[in-house]
């Protein structure tokens, strides 16, 4: 006969546990204590640790851009220049370095960035000749903007 | 020119079990004209009789790793595009990359220390001066 049903006292059991439960704990297997054994746990922590890694993600733009300015004002501190002064006048001078480059180039290139500072320096004794100065004297050289068109 | 990552893909399936229908059919279909569309990759049928483990696709790629695909119910139209997959692909493992580069010599002009902005007199020992 057909039976399009199973009989209700039959109950069906689940027979791959053990490989649900390691779908869960692989991903807790470096934490600390019991919650990188005991599966009740572990889901708990396992669903707090993707979420904070997915939080986290718009931090790290934050604290590496912090970082990088740390670096770059003291590398621009060895060199005499202040960081807001570095990086208003480089921005003058159309320097579209970004700070992640700044301070790679602070760390591996000392001599480009030791060249960098020079001219963000430039640039601020012109624009401090060019505000007080009042217009008689000719504009500076490293003042000069180049247009791109 | 270019070279096929993929060394040798390998159809381990059983002729009798039921969840190896789409192997087989893929065997008698398309595994010729997938073999002769990739003329660099070595394609292996070995039938196991009797009841064994689940079908799988194994491959084997130019630096030793071997990637085993299942393909228990699965249609033959999956398993190309499984197997085309698996040959567009290089045997490196596919975990996150940390970074899109990576150099040998980050460093060209002598990276930082302490000491680089520093005036010479503390790094350099001139020849020592004979007290007169």
């Amino acid at each position: 006969m057909v039976v399009l049903s199973a009989a209700r006292w039959l109950r069906s059991r689940l027979s791959d546990r053990f490989w649900r439960v390691q779908e869960v704990l692989k991903y807790a297997r470096h934490f600390r204590g019991r919650k990188n054994r005991c599966y009740k746990l572990a889901v708990r922590s396992v669903r707090r640790a993707f979420v904070k890694s997915t939080k986290a993600r718009r931090e790290k733009k934050r604290f590496l851009r912090a970082l990088w300015i740390t670096r770059i004002e003291a590398a621009s501190l060895e060199h005499g220049l202040k960081y807001p002064a570095f990086i208003s006048n480089l921005a003058k001078s159309q320097v579209e370095l970004n700070r992640k480059v700044l301070a790679d180039l602070a760390i591996y290139e000392p001599k480009t960035f030791k060249s960098l500072a020079a001219l963000a320096q430039r640039r601020r004794q012109e624009g401090f000749l060019a505000a007080l100065g009042d217009g008689k004297e000719p504009e500076g050289i490293f003042s000069r903007i180049v247009h791109h068109h | 020119r270019y070279v096929r990552q993929l060394q040798r893909l390998q159809l381990l399936f059983s002729p009798t079990a039921a969840d190896a229908r789409g192997a087989r059919q893929f065997v008698e279909e398309a595994a010729q004209d997938f073999a002769r569309q990739h003329p660099d990759v070595v394609l292996y049928v070995s039938p196991h009789s009797g009841p064994g483990p689940a079908p799988v696709l194994r491959a084997e790629y130019l630096n030793g790793t071997v990637r085993d695909e299942l393909i228990a119910s699965k249609t033959s139209e999956e398993i190309v595009q499984l197997a085309t997959k698996l040959a567009n692909q290089s045997g490196l493992d596919i975990i996150r990359i940390r970074k899109p580069f990576h150099t040998d010599n980050p460093s060209i002009q002598g990276q930082w220390h302490p000491l680089t902005n520093k005036p010479s007199i503390l790094t350099v020992q001139g020849p020592r001066l004979q007290p007169q």
